[in-house]
């Protein structure tokens, strides 16, 4: 009789531990708090980095005098990137263009002074990001942040850790639509606008009036697939999101392919739209797929079927790989790499260029200073310049930020009033289990 | 799709969650400590597969769709799963004088230093196994049903490694000290059953019945380092369904979930799949809920009955 009171105690004691732990762990609602606060206290984070700039400048000025003995430290400036979770490709990636592009910053130096970037892992998610935007900020005080990957998670650092404080945050990949709305927030991909526009178009001009579509369920995908349905005169049959890691997407599938539609269209990651594609082929379904840029890789053809997805088309914001910076780029990557580059790490490596720049045409190492360069370094005023040396030249001989025009490799850059970019997007065919380009789109 | 084709679905996911289930459930009964290493310990299973299936290849022929090497490699992963498990018991759990929440943390705890030895290992991307993927079996087409030979190939080897459970427990010696450790531990060491023995095999089948699921994870989804980790609260979910503690309940509330789960889409079109209901009837919940769906199942059988399906009612 006891014994058995005993066991149902621990039974509930451990439910209830349980319970708690999953929910803490799982919902996220300790990490809530966390946002609050910090959305609570970013102006007094403001001012602690203001105060921070200030010993910034006293560095700065004697750094001015150190710079005969060269030996002051090097700049810090902050990167969150994707090293784990769903877009780790992303960030493999990006961490190859970041090296190139330090390597390149380093040789030529900024005033005698080296560039150093720590770089944080965001997991691909939000809370992770938060947490490591909070690192960089408040603990190594950097003025300048390259981050992040997800749309999603570049939005949270931004509204949780940047907004309310003078630093710079850059994405380096986000491509979600609502990133317009925060013209504090550049980025140096394009938006997934001109991605819908240019998939509606395309779609039609196959031929067919009616699509299944279904999505990440985040704000990348939810953004992009409405974009789409405003830009798409056909009818929208099923549009369904569905959620990053699951085990299984048979039922998405089934549904897709009992909706009717010949036309499927996927905005969805690599892991899941492997699934997925896994799943079609092995239900026997057939339909002509569609996807925006973050459904291609290497990983996805390794991982589906011969033949599974031929004829796919998938438009991807693309570089300019006709221009020569970006060719001289590409080569430098093979030589070091052994593989072609893609946008992404062409995107990585701009954000690490314009930030140099900025801070080499900043007065000073702060927030407030580099919020104005970082703009004009590569705005269409200036001298129009291919490469960190060039610009970097022009800069040391005394030239402001609108003496510049740093053309990137992966475009002219040319932030506009809301932070993005002009873009190029490619068109891309799988043929024979192998990404063909088939043409291009201008932004 | 038909009915009789979600239900095979449902079958296939059901028999991996049922896999892990019971392994946590036996655990938490002999060892009394919820192992949120569990996930990654399917994990682990999956990744020592994958490796030994490299390694080896197919052996020339092959069963249901799957090389004999791949059957090795299920072995070697369950070898795995087991050795990774009765190690951590011996050199953490075990020396570790705390009670059950402390040996909680600790678990999470270990998790993570799975987890992270995987990705360095292995990279953080995903990887599947090199086994052709199969066309649905023709036959069963015009009945709705789309499944593989590997599908088919997965329900039968959880049958047979549960079947093979359920012969241990019931006639074996082994089986019998188990259940009476289960009931009560001192108990059983006065009457001169050697409890540090029985733990060690508890983790054995447990971790290798995980590793198991993990290895037919693999081959159905995708093989990355978080695999393990993501099924884990679904499968806490079968577990506290099925009555915490209880192998059957596991092996019940794992089935369940799994159904719920993958029956979902059903529940839109309600009208024309069953009868006396009016054509058009759904009730309009869409498949991203699938998850939340369970779980609101599974409280609600808990306000009902509080210790789980098949949980010992407290006296």
């Amino acid at each position: 009789m006891s014994r058995d009171t005993t066991s149902a105690t621990d039974r509930r004691t451990y439910l209830r531990v349980a319970g708690a732990t999953g929910l803490a762990a799982f919902a996220g609602c300790v990490s809530t708090t966390d946002d609050e606060e910090d959305a609570g206290g970013a102006d007094d984070g403001g001012e602690e980095s203001d105060a921070g700039g200030e010993s910034g400048d006293e560095g700065d000025a004697a750094s001015d005098d150190a710079d005969e003995s060269a030996s002051a430290g090097p700049y810090q400036i902050g990167m969150v990137d994707s090293l784990t979770g769903s877009l780790s490709a992303f960030g493999e990636r990006n961490q190859r263009g970041v090296e190139l592009a330090l390597g390149r910053v380093n040789e030529q130096g900024i005033d005698g002074r080296d560039l150093e970037l720590i770089v944080e892992d965001s997991e691909s998610e939000n809370q992770g990001g938060i947490a490591a935007a909070q690192k960089l900020v408040n603990q190594d005080e950097v003025p300048f942040l390259i981050g992040a990957v997800g749309s999603g998670v570049s939005l949270a650092i931004y509204e949780s850790v940047i907004q309310g404080t003078d630093v710079v945050q850059l994405s380096q990949n986000s491509t979600g639509l609502n990133l317009t709305d925060f013209p504090g927030l550049l980025r140096m991909s394009p938006s997934g606008r001109t991605q819908s526009l240019a998939l509606a178009n395309l779609i039609a001009e196959d031929g067919y009036d009616e699509v299944a579509i279904t999505y990440v369920n985040n704000d990348y995908g939810q953004s992009l697939t409405d974009a789409f349905v405003d830009a798409w005169d056909g009818d929208v049959v099923y549009n369904t999101p569905h959620d990053q890691e699951q085990q299984s997407y048979s039922g998405i599938v089934s549904e897709m392919n009992d909706s009717g539609a010949d036309a499927w269209l996927f905005i969805a990651y690599q892991a899941e739209f492997t699934t997925m594609v896994n799943e079609v082929y092995s239900s026997g379904y057939e339909a002509q797929f569609y996807g925006a840029d973050s459904v291609s890789g290497d990983s996805v053809l390794a991982n589906t079927p011969e033949g599974s997805m031929d004829g796919m088309k998938i438009v991807v914001p693309s570089a300019p790989v006709e221009e020569e910076n970006y060719q001289t780029f590409a080569a430098d990557f093979e030589s070091e790499y052994g593989q072609e580059p893609t946008s992404w790490a062409a995107y990585a490596y701009d954000c690490v260029v314009n930030a140099a720049l900025a801070i080499q045409a900043a007065d000073e190492f702060t927030g407030a200073a580099l919020t104005d360069t970082v703009r004009r370094v590569s705005a269409p005023e200036g001298e129009t310049v291919t490469s960190f040396e060039a610009a970097s030249d022009i800069l040391a001989e005394g030239g402001g930020p609108d003496d510049v025009d740093y053309q990137g490799v992966s475009g002219p850059i040319d932030f506009d009033e809301a932070g993005d970019p002009v873009g190029f997007l490619q068109i891309l065919e799988v043929q024979d289990h192998e990404y063909a380009g088939t043409g291009f789109i201008e932004g | 799709m038909t009915v009789l084709g979600y239900v095979a679905n449902g079958l296939v996911f059901s028999s991996i969650i049922v896999l892990g289930s019971i392994g946590l459930s036996l655990v938490y009964s002999i060892a009394d400590f919820a192992n949120f290493a569990h996930g990654d310990t399917m994990t682990v299973g999956a990744y020592a597969a994958l490796v030994t299936f490299g390694a080896v290849g197919g052996l020339g022929g092959a069963v249901l769709g799957l090389p004999y090497g791949f059957f090795l490699a299920l072995l070697v992963g369950i070898a795995a799963g087991a050795v990774v498990a009765v190690a951590t018991e011996r050199l953490i759990y075990e020396p570790l004088t705390t009670d059950s929440i402390g040996l909680l943390i600790t678990s999470i705890g270990v998790a993570f230093v799975y987890r992270a030895v995987i990705q360095i290992g292995f990279g953080a991307d995903f990887t599947r196994f090199e086994i052709g993927a199969l066309r649905p079996i023709e036959w069963l087409i015009p009945y709705g049903i789309r499944v593989t030979r590997h599908d088919v190939a997965i329900v039968a080897s959880a049958v047979v490694l549960v079947s093979g459970l359920h012969v241990l427990l019931q006639y074996t010696d082994l089986g019998r000290k188990m259940r009476a450790m289960a009931d009560n531990p001192t108990l059983a060491r006065v009457s001169g059953i050697r409890t540090r023995r029985i733990r060690y095999w508890t983790w054995v089948i447990g971790a290798g019945l995980a590793a198991a699921g993990g290895v037919f994870l693999g081959l159905f989804n995708q093989l990355s380092p978080r695999m393990g980790f993501n099924l884990l609260l679904v499968i806490f979910a079968a577990v506290i369904l099925g009555g915490i503690g209880s192998v059957y309940g596991a092996m019940l509330g794992g089935f369940l979930i799994g159904m719920i789960n993958q029956l979902t889409p059903l529940l839109s079109r309600l009208g024309e799949v069953l009868p006396l209901v009016p054509d058009g009837f759904g009730i309009p919940i869409g498949i991203e809920y699938a998850n939340a769906i369970a779980f609101v199942i599974m409280v609600a059988v808990l306000l009902a009955r509080p210790t789980g399906i098949a949980g010992e009612e407290a006296v």
